[in-house]
């Protein structure tokens, strides 16, 4: 089976990518089953991995130029060299073995979007604060944050191709169909969800994928809450991660970059290096 | 295995718990039919002698088991109804259930808990270790704050010690070895946890005792079911002959809704109401 995590990043000033997608590489090797642990990088940036310690995380490197305005995810598809590929934000830890998620996958169909997301305490997120559109335009809630897809296969082709419509086109699809409520920018969670809803993709109810979603609004907390490390903490070493009181074994989108600090990345190539 | 039921009460000068006991423990035994004991000290008896309620509570409990009065500075605010009234709690041995229980498998219930059901009887029959009530269901509405439902705003979940059962065994002795230090380090738990120390709360230390023996995770799964519950800021006004119990649920501003439930166990937290149809409740059992 040629399966492969595929991780996309652009340059920027503010944050660090080539980072955060190293850590995430770190974490699949340390805790991915053999032959599930690829990891393809596509990044503006080739150079930059020549500061990393242990480069050999990222099995493929592909250089592709970022088009101004573009959301380079949205042509993961075309981008991916894997025949069974999961496109991951790279703002997200993997803490445990998670590839009977993907032999289920590749096994039962061409194309998954995360439809559910879990909070610290691993309660299922309910809130709608950030995803007004979505309710309000009855989108199916999905996160492109974990996207599974069979390369060329006829579900993802359609799918793939009317989302890049609709980021090429987001005043006149939001217009059409987003009218009930229109979002600031149509980004890839709002192509994904409205290709979804054109196009009538079956709905999956599935318990996994677990994937802890660490905006601060959705954590049922009874403040306000932009960031959460204003408010607990994270903790992590080589037995895992804490957050708050709550230990984490789920997969881990911990939105917030600053928390990839040169000490967990310490932390997650000691533990790569002892494997 | 043998299997009963436990409550606990030491009378304060403001809650008669002895009569609450009698009349939890009544209904306890007579929906569940099992054998139920009570956990007291020897004031209590006293006060139980001299107010003749001795003889119901030896025809209700199959044993009367005493222990030192728990020492306590524990205060809480306690409303009747738009009431206030700050009382003592004295609610800190709850940890030595598992050395006092005479029975294999316990269920030990509050003693504002009344049951109207034989719906804990199936969990009792079941062969989990360790079952808790996972949460509270508010009777009036739809009145349950954050801190009803987590140990703090950040914190674990808060399970309701109102109702537990569990296996007499080292499993379980290291649950409540786990609850007593909990007790004992109480504030340095409440940094930890960030809840705040007064007063104290067995719901709080059996919640993180659970919290951190399921490996900090939340498993609510082998729970006892959500505790159905009317708060001390609502009145039960009237028992009928046919078990029917019906609530003042306060709305605030002074409005005040009726609602009756019957064959529902319920935990009423409006102690003085319990003892002001303390008649009509007795007659039930």
């Amino acid at each position: 089976m040629n399966f492969g995590y595929l991780l996309i990043i652009s340059k920027s000033d503010l944050v660090d990518y080539t980072k955060l997608a190293y850590a995430l590489a770190l974490s699949i090797k340390n805790t991915q089953k053999e032959g599930i642990d690829k990891v393809c990088l596509v990044t503006d940036d080739p150079q930059s991995i020549k500061k990393l310690k242990s480069p050999w995380v990222f099995d493929q490197i592909i250089e592709y130029k970022n088009k101004p305005g573009w959301d380079n995810r949205s042509d993961m598809d075309k981008l991916t060299p894997f025949d069974f590929t999961v496109c991951l934000d790279v703002d997200m830890l993997f803490l445990n073995d998670c590839s009977s998620w993907v032999e289920y996958f590749v096994k039962n169909t061409e194309l998954f979007v995360a439809d559910r997301a879990l909070t610290y305490r691993g309660e299922l997120v309910t809130s709608d604060y950030y995803r007004k559109t979505f309710t309000a335009n009855n989108l199916p809630n999905l996160y492109s944050f974990y996207t599974f897809f069979k390369k060329n296969s006829e579900q993802s082709i359609e799918f793939f191709n009317l989302q890049r419509e609709i980021v090429s086109n987001p005043v006149e699809f939001s217009n059409l169909y987003l009218a009930d409520y229109k979002p600031k920018v149509v980004g890839t969670d709002e192509a994904f969800s409205l290709a979804a809803k054109l196009l009538d993709l079956p709905k999956f109810d599935l318990s996994f994928p677990r994937i802890v979603h660490m905006k601060g609004q959705v954590q049922n907390w009874p403040w306000p809450a932009d960031d959460w490390t204003d408010h607990i903490g994270f903790y992590f070493n080589r037995n895992g991660l804490k957050i708050g009181n709550f230990n984490q074994t789920d997969l881990i989108h911990y939105v917030n970059k600053d928390i990839i600090t040169d000490e967990v990345i310490s932390i997650l190539e000691d533990t790569a290096w002892k494997k | 295995m043998n299997k009963g039921i436990i409550v606990f009460a030491y009378n304060s000068r403001k809650v008669d718990y002895s009569l609450l006991a009698i009349i939890s423990g009544g209904l306890a035994k007579k929906h569940l039919g099992l054998p139920i004991s009570l956990i007291t000290d020897q004031s209590t008896v006293d006060w139980m002698n001299e107010n003749n309620t001795i003889e119901k509570a030896n025809e209700i409990f199959s044993s009367i088991i005493l222990t030192e009065r728990p020492q306590s500075e524990n205060y809480r605010n306690l409303s009747d109804g738009n009431e206030i009234d700050n009382i003592p709690f004295i609610n800190a041995n709850r940890y030595s259930v598992w050395d006092l229980t005479p029975y294999d498998r316990t269920l030990l219930i509050d003693s504002d808990y009344l049951i109207f059901s034989n719906r804990l009887r199936a969990y009792l029959d079941s062969t989990d270790d360790f079952m808790i009530g996972k949460s509270m269901t508010d009777l009036g509405g739809e009145r349950v704050g954050t801190l009803d439902r987590y140990v703090s705003e950040t914190g674990p979940n808060l399970y309701w010690a109102t109702n537990v059962i569990f296996n007499k065994n080292k499993d379980t002795k290291l649950f409540f070895n786990l609850v007593d230090y909990i007790k004992e380090n109480y504030n340095y738990y409440s940094e930890l946890f960030r809840f705040y120390p007064r007063p104290y709360r067995n719901d709080i230390s059996f919640s993180i005792a659970k919290h951190t023996l399921d490996g900090f995770t939340t498993n609510t799964e082998n729970s006892l079911p959500s505790i159905p519950t009317i708060t001390d800021k609502d009145i039960l006004v009237d028992v009928s002959v046919d078990g029917k119990l019906t609530f003042l649920i306060n709305q605030g501003n002074n409005d005040f809704v009726a609602i009756s439930v019957k064959n529902q166990d319920v935990h009423i937290m409006n102690k003085q109401s319990i003892i002001r149809n303390k008649e009509n409740l007795l007659r039930l059992i």
